[in-house]
């Protein structure tokens, strides 16, 4: 499959380098665009829909790619990812998720994507502040198997947290998802998600909890005991919470990461990327300085061991992490352009999804979630 | 960092004209650019960690707090948990994978006697003395090897000097990541328990023994009263024989009356010790369900005509007619609840109904009603009718004789065959009694032709008959009924002497009382086969006996006898023996 990208910071810039990419007689089917929402994205939905492309689109907290051409980290761009992928061998659906839960839009979107393929490979973006990640991905594999193949991410907002934004070339919703199912008989999809945050402090129990709405812990209200455990002042949330999430713990030694979105001052709560379960132990978590870049080395290293071939690379990162390693984040993005030497597009998430090697599929937040896509 | 300072501070000093800096410029440059990213980098560590400064000292500060309290809470907990060990009332232990004392509570070490803290790190034979059980190691490393609990484990351990039984339960105790780190017990002392378990199965060993004695008592008086019923039945027969007037008839009919109740007696109670004693077994042949009514029919007509009482059977068109299953025990059934009909009916009639409930495959399931317009049955009596030797308190059922065990009888024989049995009654109209019995089918061909044949006059003139018998009066009735059969009789006392006789002359007939002096009839009937051997004889032998239970018939059997008869019997229950044991003889009579 033949791929090309770029980046811009104007939607004038966007259809400029469409036009100059395509001079040459190639002729795109499927765009994979990942944009700041300070750019008019109804524009360039229009314009690519005249184009007669399918898009995954979503809007982000900073993007980048990384290419022959050069390294970009932009905050209010767009990156493009330019693709003719085998008819037949693709499809894509956007979903509307007003009035439905995160789990039955899951299983909406996961229905649909089995009906394509018998076994399929699904990308998704979904809305960062209205979708509970964990939700969605439990409602697709609750239809299409705990074994599905499956990456994306949670759209950002450049932590406005106002409105986040997927998009097709048909329309786009600040509430749904967007999938592009790919068929595994002919596209390899594999990927890994690393975090390398740490826990900290000691045990403490979710009292009282409802999705992904914390409202106690340890019988004490939920945003008063952050506030107190951080010292942070209240103007300070919802940002800060990215880059505090509380660790849940599950069998030793596993994990989740769920970082905190929002904040019900009224009800004392805390609104997370995920679900916090009622009963769960938690603990405060935090990046251990650069050390997380070495950490995520080595797991990019360890991954290229397992897949070696890639034709494009699609890097969700949390957008905590950029926060944290600020411009040391070209660093671990950097590992993963040089391993493979193919282009590598990505964003900053509000929340990650992806199979570890052969592992089922999870939500997370906090990490380096890197895919690769290679034409078997 | 500060090496390329010193190689761009180095190489600046060294520069000595603008043409040379030109020809740097670039390098200078990147090196620059270098510095500045790296600046960047350091800048926003420092920034971050200032910011990060406040954030992780006040999570330290608070879980510096949070493990405090967690201390403070895991000591509470911890004197919890010792003064629940040191009160609770069973000897508690700990023990490691190698199955050695970790933490013994204090009424565990009182019971053995050492320190707890002596305990710890010694295995169970260092404490128990003596100790010699290898099972309760091997469940112990079971609990560690499965990760299961096992409850109740039973054993008995010296220490003090005394024997003593414990209860056990073990349970696994697992760390954090789910490991089996050692075991849990919880003893309690179970000797007192023991000697009363004990003492309580001595009893009921007694008690068993009890009903056991009480069971072949009955069953050896009903065996002795056999004999004497035969003297009385046959007897009366013989006189029924002779010229007697209407008085002296009378008498006879009560005699024979009282001798046929008594008779139902006996065999009720041996029927009764054989189902108690678990020893009643069911003869499973095929036959047909009308000839089993046609037989209730002909016993019970007769007194119902007597009565004045309509008598009627009637079996539903769609009930099978060939069946397979115990006739004589149904035929036992029927018996009795139609002869209570008629002795508990003044007037009216006796109805006999079958009805077909179900049928399956080859299976059917068939209900029996015995209905009267008797005197019926007040509402407080219904509930212990089928209960052993209960009888109806009420004036007008003491006029009628019973022993109180017909009814029981029916229920545990319906019980054997798997059915139910209850009744209806309205107390002065009449009563409803019923029962139900499944039964396999079986075809016509499957009846056994022996069975249910009457009797027709045979003449057996010119044969002759050895018999053996101690009781001179049953040697009467025996010789009596032959001889009308037309039977030569030689008789003898003994089984020796009937040897002898069968050695000196030759005879058509053999029949031998069972228990005989000096030879008993099985003895006597395996010589005589012991004789037969390698000639083409078989004389037809009929045991004679005062034993009823099923099962002996397997012994005449087995020791070469054609056939039997039980005391006490009619001539006409003589005859059919006789016909049979010939046929049965000629078919072993090698030609």
């Amino acid at each position: 499959m033949q791929v090309k990208t770029f980046s811009t910071n104007t939607v004038r810039g966007f259809r400029q380098n469409w036009d100059q990419d395509t001079a040459d007689g190639f002729r795109p089917n499927v765009a994979i665009v990942f944009s700041s929402v300070e750019l008019d994205l109804t524009e360039v939905i229009a314009f690519l829909g005249q184009k007669g492309v399918r898009v995954f689109g979503s809007s982000s907290c900073g993007e980048f790619l990384y290419n022959s051409e050069g390294k970009v980290i932009s905050e209010g761009g767009l990156v493009c990812c330019m693709m003719d992928l085998i008819p037949g061998s693709f499809d894509l659906g956007l979903f509307n998720g007003i009035g439905a839960t995160s789990f039955e839009l899951g299983k909406r979107a996961g229905n649909w994507a089995i009906k394509v393929f018998k076994d399929p490979a699904i990308l998704v973006v979904a809305s960062g502040l209205t979708i509970d990640g964990e939700q969605l991905v439990r409602g697709i594999q609750d239809v299409a198997g705990q074994d599905i193949t499956m990456f994306g991410g949670l759209s950002g907002d450049d932590a406005h947290f106002k409105e986040t934004i997927v998009f097709s070339e048909a329309s786009a919703e600040s509430n749904g998802a967007v999938l592009l199912v790919l068929d595994k008989s002919v596209y390899d999809v594999n990927g890994i998600a690393t975090s390398g945050w740490v826990s900290i402090g000691a045990d403490k129990i979710i009292t009282s909890s409802e999705g992904n709405i914390v409202y106690t812990i340890d019988h004490e209200p939920a945003l008063d005991v952050y506030k107190q455990y951080l010292d942070v002042r209240d103007e300070d949330l919802p940002q800060i919470g990215i880059e505090y999430p509380l660790l849940i713990r599950k069998k030793d030694p596993d994990f989740v990461l769920r970082a905190v979105l929002n904040v019900d001052r009224e009800k004392k709560a805390l609104i997370f990327a995920g679900t916090v379960p009622e009963g769960a132990v938690v603990t405060f978590s935090s990046s251990p300085g650069f050390e997380i870049i070495e950490h995520t080395k080595k797991k990019v290293n360890e991954f290229y061991e397992f897949s070696s071939r890639s034709d494009l690379l699609i890097l969700f990162s949390c957008m905590a992490r950029h926060s944290a390693l600020g411009p040391a984040i070209s660093e671990e993005i950097d590992e993963a352009w040089t391993k493979w030497n193919k282009p590598l597009i990505g964003f900053f998430t509000y929340g990650e999804i992806g199979n570890n090697y052969k592992n089922s599929c999870d939500f997370y937040n906090q990490t380096f979630t890197l895919v690769s896509i290679k034409q078997k | 960092m500060p090496v390329i300072f010193q190689s761009l501070i180095d190489e600046l000093q060294n520069i000595k004209s603008s043409e040379e800096f030109a020809g740097s410029r670039e390098r200078i440059m990147e090196d620059l650019l270098r510095m500045k990213t790296e600046h960047e980098k350091l800048n926003f560590r420092y920034e971050r960690l200032n910011k990060e400064k406040n954030i992780l000292s006040s999570l330290l500060t608070r879980t510096s707090a949070d493990l405090k309290k967690v201390s403070e809470n895991l000591k509470i907990r911890a004197e919890e948990l010792s003064a629940i060990l040191a009160t609770i009332p069973a000897y508690v232990f700990f023990k490691d994978r190698n199955l050695n004392y970790l933490l013994v509570n204090k009424g565990f070490a009182e019971l053995v006697g050492i320190p707890a803290e002596q305990i710890k790190g010694r295995s169970v034979k260092d404490i128990f003395l003596n100790y010699n059980s290898s099972d309760y190691f091997v469940t112990e490393q079971r609990v560690i090897d499965s990760g299961t609990a096992m409850y109740n484990v039973e054993e008995e351990v010296e220490y003090n000097g005394r024997l003593r039984w414990v209860n056990t339960n073990l349970a696994p105790i697992r760390n954090a990541a789910n490991e089996i780190i050692g075991l849990i017990g919880i003893s309690w002392d179970i000797t007192e328990r023991k000697h009363f378990e004990s003492d309580l199965m001595h009893s009921k060993e007694l008690a068993e023994a009890g009903t056991m004695a009480k069971n072949e008592f009955i069953a050896s008086i009903s065996h002795e009263f056999r004999t004497p019923m035969n003297g009385i039945i046959g007897l009366a027969e013989i006189l029924k024989n002779t010229v007697l007037d209407e008085a002296q008839d009378d008498l006879l009919k009560g005699i024979v009356s009282s001798a046929e109740n008594l008779l139902a007696l006996v065999n009720d109670l041996l029927d009764f010790s054989a189902i108690e004693a678990g020893k009643m077994e069911l003869d499973f042949h095929p036959f047909m369900l009308d000839r089993v009514l046609e037989d209730v029919f002909q016993v019970l007509n007769l007194k119902a005509r007597e009565k004045s009482l309509g008598f009627s059977v009637i079996i539903n068109e769609d009930v099978p007619k060939h069946l397979f299953g115990d006739s004589q025990r149904l035929r036992q059934i029927i018996l009795n609840l139609t002869n209570n009909a008629v002795k508990f009916t003044e007037q009216g009639e006796i109805e006999i109904h079958i009805r077909l409930l179900n049928q399956a495959m080859d299976r059917a399931l068939l209900r029996f009603e015995v209905k009267d317009t008797g005197i019926g049955i007040p509402p407080e009596a219904m509930n212990l009718l089928f209960k052993v030797f209960s009888r109806i308190k009420q004036k007008q059922h003491y006029l009628i004789s019973g022993t109180g065990l017909g009814l029981s009888i029916c229920k545990k024989l319906t019980d054997l065959m798997g059915g139910d049995i209850g009744v209806e009654s309205v107390y002065g109209k009449g009563s409803t009694f019923w029962f139900t019995l499944p039964f396999e089918l079986s075809g016509p061909r499957l009846e056994n032709p022996y069975k249910n044949q009457p009797a027709v006059e045979v003449n057996y003139s010119g044969k002759k008959a050895l018999v053996a018998e101690d009781n001179l009066i049953n040697q009467k009735i025996v010789s009596f009924q032959l001889r009308r059969m037309g039977f030569e009789v030689e008789l003898t006392d003994n089984g020796q002497a009937a040897l002898e006789k069968f050695a000196s002359m030759d005879f058509d007939l053999v029949i031998l009382d069972i228990q005989m002096p000096i030879l008993d009839g099985y003895q006597v009937a395996k010589a005589i086969r012991q004789q037969e051997k390698g000639t083409s004889a078989h004389l037809p032998i009929i045991a004679l006996t005062a034993n009823a239970m099923k099962g002996d018939r397997e012994l005449y059997l087995e020791a070469g006898m054609d056939g039997y008869v039980s005391k006490p019997f009619t001539s006409e229950m003589l005859q059919q023996a006789i016909e049979f044991a010939n046929k049965a003889a000629a078919r072993k009579i090698t030609p």
